[in-house]
């Protein structure tokens, strides 16, 4: 039986409830954390680095479109990516192609931008910052009034 | 912030957590086991759907179903409602935090800025509590999260009213009504033989025993649908996250099942219960050797023939547990 004291307690990472059995024989909630985060987040990492590295080369060689990268990233369902921006699953898939994609008009870009949670402007460039930087630099967007048009700002922690 | 006095505490899960808490909040004593049993929270089942990146599995059943099921069974009525303009729904709220009700609302989980940015995905189904507000803010009462936290009022309106696939559609609802008497017992029953019956007699191929029996078949199958090694590793690997860390107290609700059923069993006084509710630990601890092999094989990207035919093994295995238990269970409240 799952015990009490089996419960992983690290402080370090966000709590969860589990349900154990405790000492006397009851089940009960305890507080523990994420086994495979706890385990297993450098491998996630990881993973999601080279995701990010491959995606991009084909990005750079315009095998495929942002809007492929971008739903592969977040890891999104097709169906459910194409409700979320309001046209059909064929149209969305035509735009995973970069013939498609620059055929693409504003509006429609920023419907992609908005589901993405990015400004417009990153669906055309990525700002990089450098693997030993990225402790000291961090990227925020301040919107304007103006939809399309947003301020991004480099900023040191 | 105007902050409604409300006592937070975390949960195995979302939406029993919120029915409770409001429950809880309207002089209700339910824990949220016996809301989770009530409710029928019990369930599995497969899913293959271009509304999901990857076949997917659900150890619950249908969200919302735990707030329906409570009104069904205790007699409490919910106030609820969605809204076609998101500023319709925008107002409600106010309006309702104003008159001093705590409101649960369904959201998109990937807008829960409060929380590790690795464990937020594109979820439509989160269920959450606001219970305050200022100029810029809302005051949330999450489940997932040790403290009260403040969400911007932009941020969290996002959450309600984004498309995709089970939109929320700014979902809101608050118990408006508790019956002073309840018959706990009848409910408990109901509870048990209506998921018992889900789990063995839904005549649907991929939910209840036999949608563990589908998911058993079908895993040997996905490195066909994987990009490459790393994504089925990531896939593999969610089989842990699905089990043990999307809200489910863990071994996917099988251990919170077996809380409400020894707590069952105290209520009703019933021995071949608290027998049950053991069992049902047990069947709790051998999908927790599920979820730590899926970690490990994927991890060491040991994802060959032979092993994900061991995984298969393992999870037919549970499909043979779980028949045997809710079969039994069913003829106990038959």
């Amino acid at each position: 039986m799952m015990k009490e004291k089996e419960a992983y307690t690290k402080l370090n990472l966000p709590p969860m409830v589990l349900y154990v059995e405790k000492e006397d024989g009851t089940y009960g909630r305890t507080e523990s954390v994420s086994y495979l985060a706890d385990h297993y987040l450098d491998d996630y990492f990881d993973k999601r680095k080279k995701w990010d590295n491959d995606l991009k080369e084909q990005l750079d060689k315009g095998e495929i479109s942002p809007v492929y990268y971008y739903m592969i990233m977040l890891e999104l369902g097709e169906g459910d990516l194409a409700s979320r921006v309001g046209i059909s699953r064929r149209r969305l898939k035509k735009h995973f192609k970069m013939e498609a994609f620059e055929k693409m008009n504003l509006k429609m870009l920023k419907a992609y931008a908005d589901v993405f949670d990015v400004p417009v402007s990153n669906m055309l460039h990525f700002i990089v910052i450098k693997e030993k930087d990225q402790e000291k630099l961090k990227i925020s967007y301040q919107k304007s009034d103006n939809p399309y048009f947003t301020i991004s700002k480099i900023e040191t922690y | 912030m105007k902050e409604i006095e409300f006592k937070h505490k975390m949960a195995a899960h979302c939406e029993s957590g919120t029915v409770t808490a409001l429950l809880n909040h309207g002089g209700l004593e339910i824990t949220e086991p016996m809301v989770f049993g009530i409710a029928s929270g019990i369930f599995f089942g497969y899913f293959e759907s271009s509304n999901f990146p990857f076949p997917m599995f659900i150890v619950r059943n249908k969200p919302g179903s735990i707030r329906k099921n409570i009104a069904k069974r205790l007699g409490v009525k919910f106030y609820t409602e969605n809204f076609k303009k998101s500023q319709q729904g925008i107002d409600k709220l106010d309006s309702l935090l104003a008159e001093g009700h705590p409101v649960a609302t369904q959201v998109d989980f990937y807008y829960m800025e409060y929380l590790p940015k690795y464990i937020r995905t594109h979820v439509n189904v989160h269920f959450l509590s606001i219970i305050g507000k200022n100029e810029k803010n809302y005051l949330v009462s999450d489940s997932y999260h040790r403290e009260k936290a403040e969400l911007g009022a932009e941020v969290l309106n996002k959450a309600r009213f984004v498309g995709g696939y089970m939109a929320p559609k700014g979902f809101l609802f608050y118990p408006d009504y508790i019956p002073e008497n309840i018959d706990f017992n009848k409910a408990i029953i109901k509870g048990i033989k209506k998921a018992a019956h889900d789990m063995i007699k839904l005549p649907v191929p991929f939910v209840g025993v036999k949608g563990i029996r589908k998911f058993a078949r079908k895993v040997t199958g996905w490195p066909d649908l994987a990009r490459d090694i790393d994504h089925l590793s990531h896939e593999i690997m969610k089989i842990n996250i699905f089990l043990e860390d999307q809200g489910t107290g863990g071994a996917g609700f099988r251990f919170l099942y077996a809380t409400f059923l020894q707590q069952a069993a105290q209520r009703l006084n019933d021995g071949q219960l608290e027998g049950m509710s053991k069992r049902m630990m047990a069947i709790g601890d051998d999908w927790r050797n599920i979820s730590y092999f899926a970690a490990k094989i994927g991890k060491n990207r040991d994802l060959g023939k032979e092993r994900l035919n061991e995984l298969s093994q393992m999870i037919n295995v549970m499909a043979d547990k779980e028949q045997a238990f809710f079969s039994e269970l069913y003829k106990m409240v038959k």
